[in-house]
């Protein structure tokens, strides 16, 4: 940070990034590094999961099997499923499958991509509006706790997520749907869909994305505290307070940008847990996405559709860290 | 061990952080003895399926006529146990694998990557998947779930904490003495470690409180007839409306466990952010960074 | 159960007169009430019904496991089968309007509804009928679903007659196609089953991950539909149903549970229908071999059983205490034989002669597929606990369960949703070697009973020969029937004119229409 102690207070392409010094091609030779990173780390997480479903004792013929079905039926389904060729072969064709958008056959001989096709948009939906609500509810109770560090509001924001971050999403679902619905019956209950699949009216969404945003808002809340405290430390920050500046200005023009690589990891980290409460929550409110799909899936040890689910929230959860590695290289440059 | 840590750390804070530190206190004290304050069994019925209060189940019947309050006094000890066991064997292996880290580079990076690869699956799928691979394990798979979770974070903090005093040159001249890794973990830093750990501790069993209930109410980890804070919220789910009590209670005995043992947690805790001491040094932000990726 | 008068005419009478053939198995319409009180049916709107199901359960096949009530209500809806659970009679016509057996009770011919065509215009032929039975069948599940039928003894004769010939004599045998015998165009290709054409009295609009809206077949053989249209949602659990069904989002909960029914009882705008012996919940006790192999030992867990206690703790008290008799709505189910109360001293006693190891614990395995099963078992366990008898419940998962329980077990839990005929259950899950026997069970004295009611055409004598069939399956098998649960529907004030039989009967909604 020494380069930016000398740095004018309002010019903030002055601070180091990637265009300072360096050619575009190194800047994309980097980021394309980082992108490699990310999808790296997604294939490794599958393999992982791959590797944990296969080794589960049961399989998807026996779970999936009918009544009345026998031994020699399911030896046939065993076939039919591909149970009884080699594990690395049946790993090589879904991970070479991945790229193209297929997911493989679920243990009912239904392709994954077909069966998360409806579910999958309307968890991004439930998610991403929770998302968009939280963080946007935290960056706004940040920066207002952080205007007057010690102050009475700061406390009550300190006090206020700390106590809901660690809510389970189910305990305030639970909450929302006595207070909001059973009891008082301002919004439905439960959430019904349309012709297309998707939420039949935008009031169904209220409750469960409350119920997601509420805890990570507590969480991230505290974040973008702590990083604006760690910023306020820093010497052009500093440096800024003593040229005389107003507060709100520095925090918001100074400390905030400082702060945004930590908040860009937070938030990806919300993402993960947006997506994981999203499993409960779904199904306390009916909501028609993945969590439903999942429990099923589980219940039938259908390692595609499993490792499907994991998938699609490894990627989304990568392509968050992948956006927070962007705000990071651009703030800090290299040494990020 | 925790208690007595914890308490230690209160005398040190002196009397404003008691009250904040109390309710947690009472709560697992209550939660404890619960079994022996609880006025009928968990198991039995005494009134009709989610009868209201009254006639001897002062917070009415559950699911099939049992005392709502029998059974909420009977289902705390566990998750309270279990999640503290989780926070104790995770803050206990992070210490260590966050010491050995800080010492030896290789580990180091090893330790980045897992935490790297770990952030990318959902705690909540990251359960499921653990507690199938162990059908039938309950409550011990559950914890086993939580503890592989919550450890390649827990190690990243420590092993951030404990860089700049593995750089240090008393611990620097102990290496040159010839002194083994393992000992060096042990003797040089791990004494200096200490709010870093405690503060660690307080996070872990916030987040396996988190981690177990969710657990519970997926039906992944206690079984019934088992009383369990989180598996009654499930279980009673359809009776919200004729004994809310069977529902709200065991739901509000999780939500104040959550939120008091997070409060006290915060006040023992040194502000990892706010006073980043040593760490303020490297880069501004890291703090706050580290607690950003600590989530699990 | 007997055959009544009128069957009894067409089985023996053969197909004299069009009157004669038109009263035959009852028709189509036979058991709606027409107007109902309060006056005549109002054409017009549509019924949103809520039923269970899960996603990733989901069965398009008509002729494929249907475990989601959900697939099985559209399904029903959209597609005939030949026969459908009836009101007056177990067995009432729905695409065949007609049936006769042979005079050796082998041979069945089903006549199919005249002028009944398929949705896209093209009649309905017994080719197709045939075709469609036989694919049924050659699933997994055919044997057990039509036993004693082979395959190629399904046969069309002339345009509008399918013959069933079964391998012993079978008295009952029309009640094996109520259910699953759904008709599909002849060669109707895998790929396009989903979206075939049925012949039923709605046909499919739209459908997406379980949910789908259904639109009146004005063509329909049976005519008398009233609704324009029906709308399925599936609910994941019975608690987001109810849930739905008190916001007003449903017009109709389908099983909703005796849970929602108390939880509505004090609503003006909801009404609870309560259809009785709709669920069998039995205990199963292996006879075969195991702990439970000696009958002395089945008796005293049977005594132990507080019977009461259940149908009030599981049920709320929706429902009524069984005798250890399957088939409780029955015409014929044997009243007579003594109901059997709990008596911890007599089960003592019992359980000291056949020397059962106390100091055992034992595992009953249970699932959690319908609501109060798994409840069962708990407080099952809580009840034998107070006579020594020790017993660990354990949950599967439902496909665990068929693979490794069912069949198999010592002790678990099962349920059956179909309870009008008590011979059905003696022949298919109580006589030796049957295809789901699930107790595995072997009594010659049961299967000499159990033929000699299949094979018995004089309706007195049946009934006297079923008594006796009752009387050892009460005494012997390794069922423990501790009482049956109500089915419970809620519904809207509007709607009227809802199933009022228990079981599968529940999906027929062809003549419900909504009050303004």
């Amino acid at each position: 940070m020494a380069g930016a102690v000398s740095a004018p207070p309002d010019d903030r392409t002055a601070r180091p990034g990637p265009t300072r010094g360096t050619g575009a091609g190194r800047a994309a030779a980097r980021i394309g590094m980082l992108l490699g990173k990310r999808v790296l780390m997604l294939a490794v997480l599958l393999a992982v999961v791959f590797a944990a479903v296969q080794l589960l004792p049961g399989d998807a013929a026996s779970a999936t099997s009918e009544r009345g079905e026998g031994a020699a039926g399911v030896a046939a389904r065993r076939h039919l499923l591909g149970l009884n060729r080699p594990l690395w072969e049946r790993f090589q064709q879904w991970m070479t499958g991945l790229p193209t958008g297929d997911l493989g056959t679920s243990a009912r001989g239904q392709k994954v991509t077909d069966l998360l096709a409806a579910p999958f948009p309307n968890t991004l939906l439930l998610g991403g509006a929770a998302f968009v609500l939280t963080m946007a509810a935290a960056l706004v109770l940040g920066c207002w706790a952080a205007a007057r560090p010690g102050g009475r509001l700061d406390r009550a924001i300190g006090l206020g997520s700390t106590a809901t971050f660690a809510l389970p999403e189910f305990i305030v679902a639970v909450g929302l749907l006595l207070v909001l619905s059973l009891w008082t019956g301002w919004l439905p209950a439960v959430t019904l869909t349309d012709g297309g699949g998707a939420p039949a009216d935008w009031t169904m969404l209220v409750m469960p994305v409350l119920a997601l945003a509420v805890p990570q808002t507590g969480w991230n809340t505290r974040i973008v505290r702590a990083a604006l405290a760690d910023q306020e430390r820093t010497p052009h920050v500093a440096a800024a307070h003593l040229d005389g500046l107003p507060r709100r200005q520095v925090l918001l023009r100074h400390a905030l940008p400082g702060a945004l690589p930590t908040i860009a990891i937070g938030a990806a980290t919300s993402t993960g847990m947006l997506l994981g409460g999203a499993v409960v929550v779904e199904t306390l409110f009916n909501y028609p996405g993945i969590g439903t799909v999942l429990a099923g899936a589980l219940a039938d040890r259908d390692t595609p559709v499993i490792a499907g689910v994991v998938a699609c929230a490894g990627a989304a959860v990568s392509l968050v860290l992948f956006l927070a590695d962007l705000i990071r290289y651009r703030t800090l440059g290299d040494r990020s | 061990m925790s208690t007595t840590a914890v308490l230690d750390r209160t005398r040190l804070r002196g009397p404003r952080a008691l009250p904040r530190v109390a309710p947690a206190l009472l709560l697992t004290v209550l939660a404890l003895l619960g079994p022996l304050l609880a006025p009928h069994p968990a198991d039995q019925p005494v009134t009709a399926p989610y009868a209201p209060p009254g006639d001897g189940a002062p917070l009415g019947g559950d699911q099939l006529g049992r005392d709502v309050l029998s059974r909420l006094l009977h289902g705390g000890s566990a998750l309270i146990g279990s999640a503290l066991a989780v926070a104790v064997v995770v803050t206990a292996l992070a210490t260590l694998l966050g010491c050995l880290a800080a010492l030896s580079p290789a580990l180091g990076r090893v330790i980045e990557a897992v935490a790297d690869v770990a952030i990318l699956l959902p705690p909540v799928l990251g359960i499921m998947l653990l507690s199938l691979a162990w059908p039938g394990g309950g409550r011990p798979a559950v914890t086993v779930a939580a503890i592989a979770l919550g450890t390649p974070y827990a190690v990243r903090i420590v092993a951030g904490a404990a860089a700049p005093l593995a750089a240090s040159g008393f611990v620097e001249a102990a290496a040159a003495g010839g002194e083994r890794l393992f000992h060096l973990a042990l003797r040089e830093i791990l004494p200096h470690l200490r709010a870093t750990v405690l503060a660690l501790f307080g996070l872990r069993f916030v987040e396996a409180v988190y981690v177990i209930s969710m657990a519970g109410f997926l039906q992944l980890g206690p079984q019934p007839p088992t009383a369990d804070w989180a598996l009654m919220i499930r279980e009673n789910a359809s009776g919200i409306l004729l004994d809310p009590w069977s529902v709200v209670a065991p739901a509000l005995a999780i939500g104040l466990l959550a939120i008091s043992v997070n409060l006290a947690a915060d006040t023992v805790a040194p502000k990892a952010g706010r006073r980043s001491g040593p760490r303020a040094g490297r880069g501004a932000g890291r703090g706050a960074e580290r607690r950003a990726v600590s989530r699990r | 159960m007997d055959l009544n008068r009128r069957q009894l005419l067409c089985m023996s009478g053969g197909l004299g007169a069009a009157a004669l053939l038109s009263g035959c198995g009852g028709g189509p319409g036979a058991d709606s009430d027409g107007g109902g009180p309060d006056g005549p049916p109002r054409k017009g709107g549509t019924l949103r019904v809520g039923a269970l199901g899960r996603a990733s359960a989901i069965t398009r096949d008509p002729h494929g496991t249907q475990g989601n009530e959900s697939d099985y209500l559209i399904i029903a809806l959209v597609h005939d089968t030949l026969t459908a659970p009836g009101r007056k009679d177990n067995t009432a016509g729905r695409l065949a309007t007609s049936w006769q057996a042979s005079e050796d009770l082998r041979t069945w011919r089903f006549r199919l509804a005249e002028g009944a065509t398929f949705h896209d215009g093209t009649p309905v032929t017994a080719e197709d009928a045939v075709w469609s039975l036989r694919r049924l069948r050659n699933t997994p599940a055919g044997a057990a679903r039509l036993p004693g039928i082979q395959a190629h003894r399904i046969t069309a004769e002339g345009k509008d007659t399918v013959v069933l010939v079964s391998d012993r004599p079978n008295a009952e045998l029309p009640l094996l196609t109520r259910l699953t015998t759904f008709v599909l165009k002849k060669d109707t290709p895998e790929k396009e089953l989903a979206q075939a054409p049925g012949t039923g009295p709605f046909r499919l609009d739209r459908y997406r991950g379980g949910n789908a809206r259904l639109v009146r077949n004005d063509h329909w053989h049976g005519g008398g539909i009233h609704l324009d249209a029906i709308e399925v949602t599936m609910f994941e659990s019975p608690q987001a149903m109810a849930n739905a069904m008190l916001a007003g989002q449903i017009d109709l909960a389908s099983n909703a549970g005796a849970v929602a029914a108390r939880t509505a009882a004090g609503r003006q705008d909801i009404q609870v229908l309560r259809r009785p012996n709709d669920m069998a919940m039995p205990i199963v006790m292996r006879a075969a071999d195991g702990p439970f192999a000696d009958p002395k030992v089945r008796e005293a867990v049977k005594l132990i059983v507080d019977r009461e206690a259940m149908v009030k703790q599981v049920l709320s008290g929706y429902g009524t205490v069984a005798n250890d008799i399957l088939g409780t709505g029955d015409p014929d189910y044997a009243k007579a034989v003594p109901q059997r109360h709990r008596d911890l001293a007599r089960a003592r006693r019992l359980l000291g002669e056949a020397r059962f190891d106390l100091s055992r614990t034992y595992e009953l395995i249970t699932t959690e597929d319908i609501a109060g099963l798994a409840e069962s078992a708990t407080l099952f366990a809580a009840q034998a606990r107070e006579a020594g008898l020790k017993i660990k419940v354990t949950k599967q998962e439902s496909g665990t369960f068929y693979a490794r329980t069912w069949l198999k077990g010592d002790l678990y839990t099962n349920y059956w949703g179909t309870n009008d005929s008590v011979v059905f259950f003696a022949s298919k899950t109580m006589t030796t070697g049957a295809g789901q026997n699930e107790a595995g069970w072997s009594d010659p004295q049961f299967d000499a009973a159990c033929a000699k009611v299949l094979g018995t055409a004089d309706a007195a004598r049946r009934r006297s020969a079923l008594r006796a069939l009752q009387q050892i399956e009460h005494d012997r098998s390794g069922y423990l029937l501790w009482g049956m649960a109500d089915g419970i529907d809620l519904a809207a004030r509007k709607v009227r004119n809802l199933p009022k039989l228990p079981g599968y009967g529940r999906v027929q909604l062809e003549h419900v229409w909504l009050a303004r």
